[in-house]
């Protein structure tokens, strides 16, 4: 029993991150009706960007910040240059897309700083903490990853439910003719849906780099990790993302303490046929019908 | 303040408009005269909501004016329009289904608010203040139209003639000079009509209401001036007892032959 809530404690650092990422593509999938693809790419260009700049100022917190304006740029020039051309002719052309600028993220990263996986520096504690003589499954950094996700979680909530943008935001993903004519820029209000998941994303960038290492194709199976848990939770609602991230957070640990860590992927995979023959609308889906 | 004998607040000059090839409106000329109720009438297929679409800048002309408040209009932007004091309503009722009826509301006062992204996600201080004025006029208008109570709701939760009280009180938040109402008495019943009828009479003369309606006896007695169009003409205006007696206008409605 205690090998299992261990196993269960520690999915949950991972599950955050997963949850981040998650986010970040229902953030974009709101905005524009696009599911992103090449929000993995955009994180793992900004970690890189943040690793450059954690090398010449030697400073984690100026890596993150410098990660996350990055993230928002990268966003907002992807949505104006590739997603609003593209999509004014087509919806699943965006989608396909979105493919393009992920494998021309990872192609420029590796001419850039080349294709070998690169250390990144752990900036907190990455021992297990040892409390009430039990070693814990948990980090310090963990805690770190946690408190973090939290953060951007309660943020964005209460930009959405609190602010008039996020009103303009929610109006927007709904019905952009009508919310157009009751007065909001939308293009703006895209633009900054883009620019919102590039920070998410670039945040997760970074808290995920130091538990592996980073390389042009080192996020591509958080990818798989986070679409399931965002699809789970309904595309379009921040708190399935979340919800569902760290539950799959959890159950891959699960899966891979009991049984080996390769089999993760195919876990993620059972959870997201299951969830497409059970409840194809996600457990927090408004949409009761939906094609991906 | 202007009398309905005043000059117009908007006017359409040679309007055409082709789509897919056909002729959608060709040649249209209306005027609505400042602080009047003015109607826009005709058979399925005329041609209203084009002219509706055009205001609004959905669909561009391929020649013709739009004059609006003394100057030509030349490129219509659609979120500009409440900015311009011009506020529309949608056939049916256009309301966001995951939203509640005070953040419906809430919405038409979009153009008002002039904080940016940064300073409401740092939650400045005048970005509360803004969202809370917001709020707060949004229900005052509201409790004008006497849906206060049902701020909360969801649209789903309410009454078809209810929600379409939720997106006139959409329209009139942002305290429009002109209202374009798209069928307002579109599925509402008669003792819902009566007040609707007081509802738009009270709003002028200081606000101007150009309306399309199919319901001939609201629009008798709330016009002050109606345009009358049939594929894509204006072939009649006048005031109501005008149009009625106008045998150009019982032949496209009754669908005679040789109408002018």
């Amino acid at each position: 029993m205690m090998q299992f809530v261990d196993y269960l404690l520690g999915g949950i650092g991972s599950g955050a991150i997963i949850a981040l990422m998650a986010l970040a593509l229902v953030l974009t999938w709101r905005a524009t009706r696009v599911v992103n693809f090449a929000q993995v790419g955009q994180a793992m260009f900004t970690t890189f960007i943040a690793l450059s700049i954690q090398t010449a100022t030697g400073s984690w917190y100026v890596a993150l910040i410098g990660a996350i304006i990055a993230g928002a740029i990268l966003g907002v020039i992807i949505q104006y240059l590739v997603l609003g051309p593209v999509k004014r002719m087509d919806t699943s052309g965006a989608i396909i897309a979105t493919f393009g600028v992920l494998i021309a993220l990872q192609a420029a990263a590796g001419m850039i700083w080349g294709g070998d996986s690169q250390a990144y520096p752990q900036p907190f504690g990455n021992s297990a903490i040892t409390l009430f003589g039990h070693e814990w499954p948990l980090s310090v950094y963990d805690l770190v990853v946690i408190g973090f996700a939290a953060v951007l979680v309660v943020g964005l909530t209460l930009i959405f439910t609190r602010t008039s943008l996020g009103l303009a935001m929610r109006a927007t993903a709904f019905n952009p003719e009508v919310a157009r004519l009751s007065g909001v820029r939308v293009s703006r209000t895209l633009t900054i849906g883009w620019g919102l998941a590039g920070i998410v994303g670039a945040v997760a960038g970074v808290l995920v780099a130091p538990t592996s290492t980073i390389s042009p194709n080192s996020f591509d199976i958080l990818l798989v990790f986070a679409f399931t848990a965002a699809v789970i939770g309904g595309l379009d609602s921040l708190v399935g993302a979340v919800s569902m991230g760290i539950f799959t957070g959890l159950l891959l640990s699960v899966v891979s303490g009991y049984s080996d860590s390769s089999n993760a992927p195919v876990a993620a995979l059972v959870l997201l046929a299951l969830n497409l023959l059970l409840k194809p609308e996600g457990i927090f889906g408004h949409n009761s019908a939906r094609s991906v | 303040m202007t009398g309905p004998a005043a000059e117009s607040l908007l006017s359409l000059h040679d309007i055409r408009v082709r789509l897919s090839g056909l002729q959608i409106l060709d040649g249209v000329s209306i005027s609505v005269p400042q602080g009047t109720v003015t109607g826009l009438i005709g058979p399925n297929g005329a041609g209203k909501t084009t002219v509706f679409n055009v205001i609004s800048g959905f669909v561009k002309p391929e020649s013709g004016d739009v004059r609006y408040d003394g100057r030509i209009r030349k490129h219509i932007r659609a979120h500009r329009l409440t900015k311009m004091g011009i506020s529309r309503t949608l056939q049916g009722v256009g309301l966001f289904a995951s939203l509640s009826a005070l953040e419906n509301v809430m919405l038409g006062g979009s153009s008002r608010v002039r904080s940016g992204l940064v300073s409401q996600s740092l939650a400045m201080p005048w970005t509360d203040i803004e969202t809370e004025r917001l709020r707060t006029r949004a229900l005052e208008v509201m409790t004008e139209l006497g849906i206060a109570e049902e701020a909360e709701r969801l649209p789903g939760e309410l009454p078809y003639p209810v929600q379409k009280k939720v997106a006139l009180a959409r329209a009139l938040v942002c305290d429009p000079t002109l209202l374009l109402l798209d069928e307002p008495a579109g599925g509402v019943g008669a003792p819902d009509m009566e007040e609707l009828e007081r509802l738009i009479r009270s709003w002028v003369p200081k606000r101007t209401v150009l309306l399309v309606e199919h319901h001939m006896e609201l629009v008798m007695s709330v016009c002050d001036l109606i345009w009358v169009l049939d594929a894509g003409k204006v072939i009649a205006s006048g005031t109501p007892d005008e149009v009625r007696n106008n045998p150009a206008v019982l032949a496209a409605y009754l669908g005679e032959e040789g109408a002018a």
